[in-house]
């Protein structure tokens, strides 16, 4: 767990101080436990990092819209990434000691929102967009020289969203949602027709496409987006359908680094409340269950890992954000709710801000 | 931003000062029912009827082009092209149930093509005199590219274009009375999906738990705020700023949609006066608390902003952005749409109790 230091005598204590000032108290008797992007009362733009019990310990003005939080324990830092097709990136002091730097994507690049250190926080690796190309890369910064942009290398297909970091420590899992977008055209979506997701596996010390995994040809509109690892390492999937919106195809699936990949059999009436939309993934504490979420359909869905079967399902307004609590999950929603899911003993609480689409649990 | 929104207001006069309202009307607010049913009967439907006959007049034109090819019958094609530019415009921003079945929405018009993709598999079609491409069922089966607006704008308007008012472009006129009767077929499908009893329109009117697409008056609501605040959005992003010139670059009107036959802010106005009638008709604005009641007025006052300015931009397009008055009325149009999208997605949003705007309907 973080240890809180003087965090209201850093550049966060102007959020905090502003937003909240009745919890600036809680900073020095809490642990910092999760993080989200946030969009606050008067409209602005933000990060939180809250406690234990939900408590606010912090926050952190962003230039625009975030997306995902990581953090890095051996970094002593944490990064909250633009929202495509944004340009900037905020490396936090999560004990509070440091003032946020704003990183700067570099020329023909944007950022995808999702993003990891390695094992020992001395890199960071960021899905970005070589847009010209429409080719998806893996940005890569050196967190030891102020996060100076040393090189990055290819996700092997268009529209990389988010990236997660296998437990052999080396292997980066990369879901290629397949969408081509450009700046110049905002978000819109240029290749609905033609797009080509896939998940691939890179060795992260050079690069190198480990195995790349494809759906079934007539699932190619089926935007691979999000992810989480179960205990068998086996990576976990949710996706966003782009095709005729009275189809429902599944949605959730797993893939491995030994070249399977496959979706499970959700029920057709949980399909149709998912909204062909999952928003995020997350495993629990000890990566046996599996939850997904889709603000679309204001759905919860924990499943047996082992036995690919729903184990739960639960309605939350416009809740996306999941993270590992406990035995169960927390979920979070849109509208500024934080829940227990799935036997995680959590009263429900109300913020006045409204939670981005993840949620992070710090380690 | 100072800048240019002094230059807004020389352009736009003084007449459009904010404190220059009218008396407001007596408030009388509706139901969400019953915007919901105004939207489907007062706008959606009468709109898709409108493409609907459009697109036959068009279809009809081209057929009549083919078979008796002149200028005076291409002039009538050309015309009868700018109504369905117009009629789809009004309709584009309903990118719910029919408009995304079957890749209709980028059948009926594939842009922005970014690459030119398009473009150089139209090209090929014409060179080629590629058959398969005169027939509807094999058009149907060919890239998004080829079968709509965009490629028929440039086989009626683009390079050698002049030929369809003889018999030397007999392939060029059959490729593109194929492709309005595709266009036609799709406007049928559309009219026939928002008619169908038991279809969208009744679960978009009445939405019940157990359908599959909308359970509850709210998620319609949002779905309905949501076309207009995406609307705006794509408008802008796809339609105005992709062609406008920004950070030291120079404009690029070739960026525009329908540039070669004049039509850019015929689209764009289509598509803003679409919009409006959507939140006007239904009355959107007028189901929220009386403390919210001035929404209606604000949310008009900027789509009659948007109009102003688009009243301003009479050039071609390649032109306008060169024209220092109606360059900086299509910035203004741009500011008016971000203005627009900000109150109904987030302010009209919250007051209707709806999560548009946010994590639910802009995903990621």
């Amino acid at each position: 767990m973080w240890q809180r230091r003087a965090f209201l005598q850093a550049a966060g204590a102007g959020f905090a101080a502003s937003l909240l000032p009745r919890q600036a108290l809680a900073l020095d008797a809490s642990e910092l436990v999760f993080a989200s992007a946030v969009q606050t009362a008067n409209g602005s733009y933000g990060a939180v990092l809250l406690g234990e019990a939900g408590e606010l310990i912090a926050g952190i003005a962003l230039p625009d819209r975030g997306h995902d939080v990581t953090i890095s324990r051996a970094a002593g830092r944490g990064v909250v990434f633009a929202r495509q097709p944004g340009t900037f990136a905020v490396v936090f002091d999560p004990a509070g000691n440091a003032v946020p730097v704003t990183l700067t994507s570099s020329a023909g690049r944007h950022f995808f929102g999702h993003g990891v250190f390695s094992p020992d926080g001395r890199l960071l690796y960021a899905t970005e967009s070589d847009f010209e190309a429409a080719r998806g890369v893996v940005g890569i910064y050196d967190a030891t020289d102020g996060y100076r942009r040393m090189g990055e290398f290819p996700t092997y297909g268009t529209g990389p969203h988010e990236m997660l970091l296998m437990p052999d420590g080396v292997s980066l899992v990369v879901a290629n949602g397949g969408i081509e977008t450009h700046p110049d055209y905002g978000r819109a979506e240029l290749n609905i027709e033609t797009m080509d997701p896939s998940v691939v596996f890179i060795d992260r010390r050079d690069g190198r496409l480990v195995g790349q995994l494809r759906l079934a040809a007539g699932l190619h509109q089926l935007s691979i987006r999000h992810m989480a690892i179960d205990a068998r390492s086996r990576v976990w999937f949710g996706c966003q359908y782009k095709g005729a919106p009275s189809e429902s195809p599944q949605l959730v699936g797993h893939a491995s680094m030994d070249g399977e990949i496959a979706l499970i059999e959700l029920p057709a009436e949980t399909l149709v409340d998912l909204r062909n939309y999952v928003g995020s993934v997350a495993a629990s504490t000890d990566g046996a269950t599996i939850a997904i979420s889709s603000p679309q359909g204001d759905l919860l869905v924990v499943i047996d890992a082992a036995a690919g079967r729903p184990r739960l399902v639960q309605t939350l307004r416009s809740g996306c954000g999941l993270a590992a609590d406990g035995d169960g999950f927390v979920a979070s929603s849109g509208l500024g709710e934080m829940i227990g899911l799935a036997g995680a003993k959590r009263a429900p609480q109300r913020y006045d801000f409204q939670f981005d689409n993840h949620l992070l649990r710090v380690g | 931003m100072r800048a240019l929104l002094t230059i807004a207001t020389m352009v736009l006069g003084a007449g459009v000062a904010q404190g220059q309202m009218p008396e407001q009307a007596a408030w009388v607010p509706v139901t969400p029912k019953a915007v919901l049913a105004a939207a489907v009967a007062e706008v959606i439907r009468p709109n898709i009827l409108q493409l609907d006959e459009a697109s036959g007049g068009l279809d009809r034109a081209m057929e009549a082009l083919c078979a008796m090819p002149s200028a005076d019958s291409l002039a009538i094609a050309a015309d009868q092209f700018g109504q369905v530019v117009r009629a789809y415009g009004a309709i584009a921003f309903l990118r719910l149930g029919p408009l995304l079945e079957d890749n209709r929405a980028d059948r009926l018009l594939f842009w922005p093509d970014r690459r030119s993709i398009g473009l150089k598999q139209v090209h090929a079609i014409l060179a080629t005199e590629d058959a398969s491409a005169t027939e509807l069922a094999s058009l149907q089966g060919k890239s998004v590219a080829v079968q709509g607006l965009g490629a028929l704008e440039f086989v009626l308007f683009g390079t050698g274009a002049e030929a369809l008012s003889a018999q030397e472009g007999a392939f060029r006129c059959r490729y593109g009375q194929t492709i309005a009767a595709n266009i036609a077929a799709m406007a049928g499908e559309l009219t026939d999906d928002w008619y169908r009893p038991d279809g969208i329109a009744s679960h978009l009117q009445t939405p019940q738990p157990d359908y599959s697409d909308y359970r509850t008056e709210t998620e319609a609501l949002e779905a309905l705020v949501g076309l207009v605040s995406h609307g705006l959005e794509a408008l802008r992003d796809k339609h105005l700023l992709a062609f406008m010139a920004r950070d030291n670059a120079a404009a690029r009107p070739k960026l525009a949609v329908f540039w070669r036959s004049d039509l850019t802010m015929a689209y764009a106005r289509a598509n803003i006066e679409g919009m409006r009638k959507l939140v006007a008709a239904s009355g959107a604005a007028r189901a929220v608390s009386d403390k919210q009641q001035g929404l209606e007025n604000t949310i008009d006052f900027e789509f009659r902003n948007a109009i102003r300015a688009l009243d301003l931009i009479t050039l071609p397009v390649a032109a306008a952005v060169a024209d220092e008055k109606q360059a900086a009325a299509l910035s203004y149009l741009v500011l008016v749409t971000g203005s627009l999208q900000s109150i109904i997605g987030e302010q009209l949003s919250a007051a209707l109790g709806l999560s548009v705007g946010f994590s639910a309907l802009d995903g990621d």
